[in-house]
């Protein structure tokens, strides 16, 4: 049997992935994947525990956790689409006019 | 208790509500007569019911005379619909008895009377409806006053009337003398109305209820200095309502309102409500001898006061004003010694030649064009002569000449004051009966003799027959009115037994006693004697008085000048107060508060824009170095050295 440790040790690895993939790209696109990496690196650490202590609630949370980032995807494509329309580029560096 | 004792109060309380309403808001769609229609009738219909209660309740033993209504029956001990604050529960609860519906007849029957006045007299008026609706609130708020089954009521009523009255004397709102006798009506009225809210604190303390049947019942478990406390409390209410002294000074001003008003709520009915207050609250007082004697030295202080300015006054509402202060200092210098039946006499008679008096001027008034200045009248006996005969049945009246009412009540409240041994008061008040007719005749004689008319406005002759109507009746009531009390033949105290039972019998007022009314007929006939010489016969012998007693006239002219003294005892320093805090405190204290909380804010979002750069990526780095953080401050302090068990 796998070690818990090694479920997380993994999880941790996809997490960091996630955070540099969101912090250096500037295509939106590539960081809303960044972004489902860290939740499914969440996923990996609930699925894990469920299984180390034999409780089902961790399973469970998962399901709502790909809901919750289902909807998340949908709205914020919905929010490059719009950006693309009005602007025809969507680098997240240039989009800035709502600075102070 | 059967259905009509248990439902007509109500519908007498709220039928002038319910007239005020209709009037108030079917106003603007019914004719202009509608108002008046409908404000008489609603007040009829108050008089007729009030009096086959009081028919019917007066063919009941005396014990049982006296009786509390409430209403809704199955509401009116639910806590959801009135005040219920354990342990006090207040439900709407009516009282009836005797004292209470010898005031409902007067306030509906001459109330009525002066609401059939006001229709020929308010019929110039732009407001009339309004005026229509004002007086019948006013009736109202004077019925639930009397009708009140628990002092927190009584409050209710008590406030009610200083509202109505606030809002007639006022009435002419074009007229800033108007405006600010109103304004200083309602101002002294609310002084009372505090007194009135700490006796009923006191008593809430004390006796945990304020119904009058559990404060009367246990008035015996409250200490005698408790008692005085609550007293002089109410004490201070019935002065400013009934405009006694100190807080008299609102009544002269309050004849800026129209005279039906005058009549109504200045002369018969609002302000005697002080009276009914120390009748109410007897039994407080009669054991409580310091404040009840404080009640009779106010009382005979304020006759004594008035009836001297009385005598130097010129407009002629102003000398009824003060004459109406000094006879309630009667009534209530008999209520504070006890004499409940003479003082309530007193009261009844004081409605009808009061009203008749102010009733009279009004059509004088009227007739004149609105002059009230007697230096300007005169001669008018031959050019009005039902205002002068009715005018001259008021003044006999209050004279307290025979066979008028003023006659009977007074020396009733005289003889009480001699049989409870008050020599002092006794003197004073007999002195005031002297004043009283000297100034009434003097008012009379300028008014209606002294040689020919001295006005500059040709006057009308002619009345409506809606003022002429309701001021003969009245005359005719303040000549008969006083046989209420004939030698043997005692109608008050007989029909006021039931309200006093806790007093046993009621001592017989009206027997026949030579020597008080000997000196009292004596003193009023010298008042006139004194007035007709200087008046009619040497008005020359006037002029020398006025002028060597030149210092005594001006204090009496002004009052003995207690308007300029609160005016710098009270109003200066007041007003300078606020001119100081609107000059100083105002703007740079309140104003610098809020232009500095302004400047905060703003120099707080000046300087946290510079956050927000419009960043995608740098506020993403925020969030993971925040979220490292707290990762870090959970993992090495907070769960620091824990394990779970791991597989």
């Amino acid at each position: 049997m796998i070690p818990t440790n090694d479920y997380l040790a993994a999880a941790a690895a996809l997490f960091v992935i996630g955070v540099i993939g969101f912090l250096m790209r500037r295509n939106p696109i590539t960081m809303l994947m960044a972004i489902e990496l860290m939740w499914n690196a969440g996923n990996l650490v609930f699925a894990a525990f469920a299984r180390n202590f034999v409780d089902m609630s961790g399973q469970i949370f998962v399901f709502i956790v790909i809901t919750v980032a289902a909807a998340e995807a949908a709205i914020a494509l919905a929010i490059v689409v719009m950006v693309f329309r009005r602007r025809r580029e969507v680098d997240v560096d240039d989009v800035s006019m709502l600075r102070g | 208790m059967d259905k009509f004792l248990a439902t007509v109060p109500f519908t007498i309380l709220f039928l002038p509500l319910f007239g005020a309403i209709v009037i108030a808001f079917v106003g603007p769609r019914v004719h202009r007569a509608g108002a008046a229609i409908i404000g008489n009738l609603s007040i009829f219909g108050a008089f007729v019911l009030t009096a086959m209660l009081a028919y019917t309740v007066w063919q009941m033993p005396a014990t049982q005379q006296a009786f509390t209504v409430k209403y809704p029956p199955a509401w009116a001990a639910h806590p959801a619909f009135w005040a219920h604050i354990p342990p006090l529960t207040i439900s709407f609860e009516l009282r009836i008895d005797p004292l209470a519906l010898v005031w409902m007849l007067i306030v509906t029957g001459v109330g009525f009377l002066i609401h059939l006045y006001s229709v020929g007299y308010m019929a110039e008026s732009r407001w009339y409806r309004t005026f229509f609706a004002y007086m019948n609130v006013f009736v109202f708020a004077m019925l639930m006053l009397v009708m009140a089954g628990n002092f927190l009521w009584l409050l209710v009523g008590w406030g009610g009337v200083g509202l109505a009255s606030y809002l007639l004397i006022g009435f002419d709102s074009n007229r800033i003398a108007a405006v600010a006798a109103a304004r200083k009506a309602l101002i002294m009225n609310v002084i009372g109305d505090v007194g009135i809210m700490l006796a009923i604190f006191i008593m809430f303390a004390h006796f945990g209820s304020l119904s009058y049947k559990v404060v009367f019942a246990n008035i015996t478990s409250a200490s005698t200095n408790t008692l005085d406390w609550i007293g002089i409390w109410l004490l201070l209410g019935a002065v400013a309502k009934s405009a006694q002294l100190p807080l008299h000074t609102w009544l002269p001003d309050a004849m800026e309102g129209p005279t039906p008003v005058s009549a109504l709520i200045h002369a018969a009915t609002m302000v005697t409500a002080g009276v009914y207050l120390v009748a109410r609250a007897h039994p407080i007082y009669d054991h409580a001898p310091a404040a009840a004697m404080a009640v009779a030295v106010v009382g005979c202080a304020s006759a004594v006061f008035a009836a001297t300015v009385g005598m130097a006054q010129y407009d002629i509402k102003r000398v009824l004003a003060y004459s109406t202060m000094s006879q309630i200092g009667y009534m209530v210098l008999a209520v504070g010694v006890g004499a409940y039946a003479a003082g309530t006499f007193h009261f009844v008679t004081h409605a009808f030649f009061k009203a008749l008096l102010f009733m009279a001027a009004g059509i004088i008034i009227h007739n004149l064009g609105g002059e009230q200045d007697i230096r300007k009248m005169g001669g008018l006996a031959r050019r009005m002569p039902l205002a002068f005969w009715t005018f001259l049945v008021g003044t006999l009246a209050i004279a307290g000449i025979f066979p008028f009412a003023g006659f009977f009540s007074k020396d009733a409240i005289l003889d009480q004051l001699l049989a409870l041994h008050h020599p002092i008061l006794w003197a004073f008040a007999t002195a005031t009966a002297l004043l009283t007719a000297y100034y009434m005749f003097r008012l009379l004689f300028m008014t209606f003799f002294t040689g020919e008319y001295r006005g500059d406005y040709e006057p009308h002759t002619a009345s409506a027959r809606t003022m002429v109507v309701p001021t003969v009746i009245l005359a005719g009531l303040a000549t008969v009115g006083g046989f209420l009390v004939l030698p043997g033949r005692d109608e008050i105290s007989h029909a006021l037994q039931g309200a006093f039972t806790d007093r046993g019998t009621l001592p017989t007022i009206g027997e026949i006693n030579w020597l008080v009314s000997g000196v009292t007929t004596l003193a009023a006939l010298a008042g006139i004697a004194g007035a007709y010489w200087l008046y009619e016969r040497a008005p020359e012998l006037r002029a020398r008085l006025r002028n060597a007693f030149a210092p005594v006239h001006r204090l009496l002219a002004n009052a003995y000048y207690v308007d300029a003294i609160y005016h710098w005892i009270f109003e200066v320093p007041v007003l300078t107060f606020a001119s100081d805090v609107a000059k100083y405190i105002d703007p740079e204290g309140v104003g610098g508060f809020s232009a500095g909380l302004a400047r905060a804010t703003s120099g707080i979002g000046e300087a946290m824009r510079g956050w927000e750069t419009g960043y995608l990526r740098r506020y993403g780095l925020t969030m993971v170095i925040g979220m490292v953080l707290v990762l870090a401050y959970y993992l090495f302090v907070v769960h620091a050295g824990t394990s779970i068990g791991m597989r």
